[in-house]
């Protein structure tokens, strides 16, 4: 019986040795190149194009508005102050909140019919996060953590798996869930790098390639009397540092033009915006590029101006330059909340849960161009064509990845555990 | 004289959330307005108020209303700007600017002289249009940020203006520069990425001496708490001299405020359901010698003429995550009560 959750049919291992091999392709090549400051390095660019697929997750914590977003109800019951405006695909309108991102709108797929179940913050966040897959008594692994085990890093050498995050940052073994530690996200606190990232000047290289070694042989014994999963968890982190250290470069902000920071935004989501799409182009396999604050129980409508404009110019530049950059035909964007947002508008003028009736807004790889997909009635509060749970977006999103829900399952120990719920499948209407 | 207090004496109900219900000059008619973007009408000459039919022209919320002789102004959040004899038996438009601004009427503003009607918006947009027809007569920026309220200067050469950042800017009217700004930093906070709270409202005293700057103390994203506060800016010196703040922080913003003909003021405020109440203070006194307990969620405050009556919208709308069973799911509702003062 295996010690580690393996995927049937495909093997995809994620060894120490492949991992520190591509990192030491991606050394030499990032030796050759010099620094490559926000850009590709050419050859990973083609190689990337060519037959890797990557995904940014714009996580915003929280919830935002539906109807201040992408399903607005202008001039109704609880339509709200704002007006709805026309996008670049005739026939779609959004909240003129989004009015960069309406001119991206061609290459948008907008779900509008999303029907969670979870209406509060402690439950919502993993199980969105996680694809609400059934009870198996175990602890999913997040989005990233799966991608990262179904489809390995990208040959960059890089994690396979970084959150950009306001805060703190670390490694966030639990995004892992029972696929293990090493499936976890390496979370860039503010976007920063993790703290001591670079070589001090007192180390010379040859110094720390004889402290690298004895690590080495420090975690062989430790790896001798542990398990297995836990001695690679353990190295994988290390390892990932070496690895990041190298690309230091990735967090030097000076090396991004202005252009491009007031295209995104000088605010925290905007930087941190631009950084998913640099670490994307890097070769990161995952990106999520997390937004805290998403909850607007009072004075919604000027959080709403406030919170959405800034995704909005953040959202609509990193699509414009993913598709610039060819990169949209091998990345999976996607933008999604814990729920939407109520309908009614309490005495506080906020908008409080609303897992009922909600947007999610898809772009990219395996995903139609400019559609919106379902619908809810004219005030808003339910959806009006078929309901789709987060278990549906999750065989959508697989599905678009080139990974088939149907074949692919995990192996817990032994367990056989469908990759995202079994009694769902995917959206049709949005794959390509 | 004696402290005032305030006694409900009649509750006028409307089946939608309301903005703002504003007294006629002529104290005949009562008008309200908010998220059915209709203007609500009431003959309120006699003792039991007499709903009219409501006028229709606006499109999303209408927030915003001012008199002016026999003109009654109303802006909405598409950035439409209406003028209506308001007396007449159905009011037809006067003029009629769709795009008054680029999106939300923020505030409006007369001036003392009556010619102008100065609005702003969330556009970070501020214009005067002629009250007489509607005409562009001028443009008052550029503003950074979203302009939430404006006001006239008692003495019609000088507009202030309240940002989202809690800046208040002195503009003169002849060159249309900025004289000065004046910082109220406390009416703002950087929540994450959220910008909460702002200069929301803003008027002045009959002397011009004293200007009301209104908020929320160290406003936060999510649930918005904070308490009410209202600044009291000595304008000449540009200073504030007081902080009128709420004792409870979880009374919200300030939505409305007035000063009374003897002298003190009268405030708004709206929060959570329960929360938020009409409040009377004088200036230079420690806290607010009359605060309402038979009123919460106050959104508005209007002085009859005559000087002795009230008409405050309070709203009634629940809050709380996900759909509730058995519930028919619509809008909250908005009382406005008839106060008398005494």
């Amino acid at each position: 019986m295996s010690r580690h959750p393996l995927c049937i049919p495909h093997e995809h291992s994620f060894s120490r040795r492949q991992f520190l091999g591509g990192v030491g392709a991606s050394a030499a090549a990032a030796a050759a190149m010099g620094t490559f400051g926000g850009l590709v390095q050419p050859a990973v660019a083609e190689d990337l194009k060519k037959r890797e697929k990557q995904v940014i997750f714009i996580w915003l914590d929280g919830g935002m508005s539906q109807l201040e977003s992408w399903d607005p109800k202008p001039h109704t019951e609880f339509g709200g102050p704002f007006r709805a405006i026309p996008t670049s695909v005739p026939d779609i309108k959004v909240c003129e909140l989004l009015r960069h991102t309406a001119k991206q709108m061609h290459h948008i797929a907008v779900v509008r019919s999303a029907c969670t179940q979870d209406n509060s913050h402690s439950a919502g966040v993993a199980r969105i996060q996680r694809g609400d897959p059934k009870n198996r008594g175990v602890d999913y692994p997040f989005f990233g953590g799966a991608v990262a085990k179904l489809l390995g890093p990208c040959p960059g050498g890089l994690p396979p798996y970084m959150w950009v995050k306001p805060g703190s940052g670390g490694f966030i073994h639990q995004d892992g869930g029972f696929l293990g530690a090493k499936y976890g996200s390496l979370a860039l606190g503010d976007g920063k790098p993790p703290e001591s990232l670079l070589l001090p000047p007192s180390i010379t290289a040859t110094e720390d390639t004889l402290r690298n070694d004895f690590r080495s042989k420090l975690n062989a014994r430790y790896a001798a009397k542990h398990r297995k999963a836990n001695s690679e968890a353990n190295s994988y982190v290390y390892d990932v540092a070496r690895e990041l250290s190298r690309r230091s470069d990735l967090f030097d902000e000076t090396k991004v033009s202005d252009r491009d920071r007031d295209r995104y935004g000088r605010h925290d989501l905007g930087r941190h915006m631009l950084l998913g799409r640099r670490l994307l182009e890097s070769g990161v396999r995952f990106v999520k590029v997390n937004s805290y604050g998403w909850d607007s129980h009072g004075d919604n409508f000027n959080a709403s101006q406030s919170l959405i404009g800034k995704f909005d110019q953040s959202f609509a530049a990193l699509l414009e330059d993913l598709s610039e950059r060819g990169m949209l035909d091998h990345t999976l964007v996607i933008a999604l909340s814990e729920f939407g947002r109520t309908p009614r508008i309490n005495s506080h003028v906020g908008r409080d849960h609303w897992p009922e009736a909600w947007s999610i807004a898809m772009a990219g790889c395996g995903i139609k161009r400019g559609i919106a997909v379902g619908a809810t009635s004219e005030r808003g509060d339910v959806v009006a064509t078929e309901p789709y749970d987060i278990g549906h977006f999750f065989h959508t999103w697989f599905r678009a990845l080139g990974i088939d829900p149907g074949l692919e399952e995990y192996d817990n120990h032994g367990q056989p555990l469908p990759i995202a719920h079994d009694g769902m499948g995917p959206i049709k209407d949005v794959l390509a | 004289m004696a402290d005032m207090s305030a006694k409900i004496v009649k509750t006028l109900e409307h089946s939608r959330q309301l903005w703002t219900a504003r007294y006629s000059p002529c104290g005949k008619f009562l008008f309200a307005a908010g998220y059915d973007a209709l203007i609500h009408r009431w003959d309120v000459s006699t003792e039991e108020p007499k709903l009219l039919e409501p006028i229709t022209g606006h499109s999303g919320w209408t927030q915003r209303m001012a008199f002016v002789g026999d003109n009654l102004l109303t802006a909405d959040s598409w950035g439409r700007l209406i003028a209506w004899k308001y007396a007449a038996e159905k009011p037809q438009p006067a003029w009629n600017l769709e795009q008054a601004l680029g999106g939300w009427i923020r505030g409006i503003a007369i001036s003392p002289d009556g010619q102008t009607v100065a609005v702003s918006g969330n556009d970070a947009a501020v214009k005067l249009y002629a009250v007489a027809d509607g005409k562009l007569v001028g443009e008052i920026g550029p503003h950074p940020f979203e302009v939430f309220s404006v006001a006239f200067h008692p003495d019609g050469k000088s507009l202030a203006t309240g940002d989202l950042k809690g800046t208040v800017r002195h503009w003169d009217l002849g060159t249309k520069q900025v004289a000065r700004q004046i910082e109220c930093p406390a009416l703002y906070f950087l929540d994450r990425i959220q910008d909460s709270g702002g200069a929301r409202h803003l008027n002045f005293d009959s002397t011009g001496k004293q200007l009301l700057c209104g908020g929320i103390k160290a406003p936060t994203g999510g649930f918005a708490v904070g308490a009410p506060l209202l600044l009291v800016i000595d304008w000449d010196a540009g200073k504030i001299t007081q902080e009128l703040e709420h004792e409870d922080k979880n009374h919200g913003y300030i939505y409305d405020a007035a000063y009374h003909s003897t002298g003190f003021v009268m405030a708004a405020t709206c929060a959570m359901p329960g929360m938020g109440h009409l409040w009377f203070w004088r200036i230079g006194e420690p806290k607010p010698f009359f605060m309402s307990k038979d009123v919460s969620n106050v959104r508005s405050l209007s002085l009859h003429p005559n000087g002795t009556r009230l008409a405050v919208v309070t709203v009634v709308a629940v809050n709380g995550n996900g759909k509730p069973k058995g519930d028919k799911y619509v809008d909250g509702i908005a009382k406005i009560q008839l106060m008398d003062l005494a």
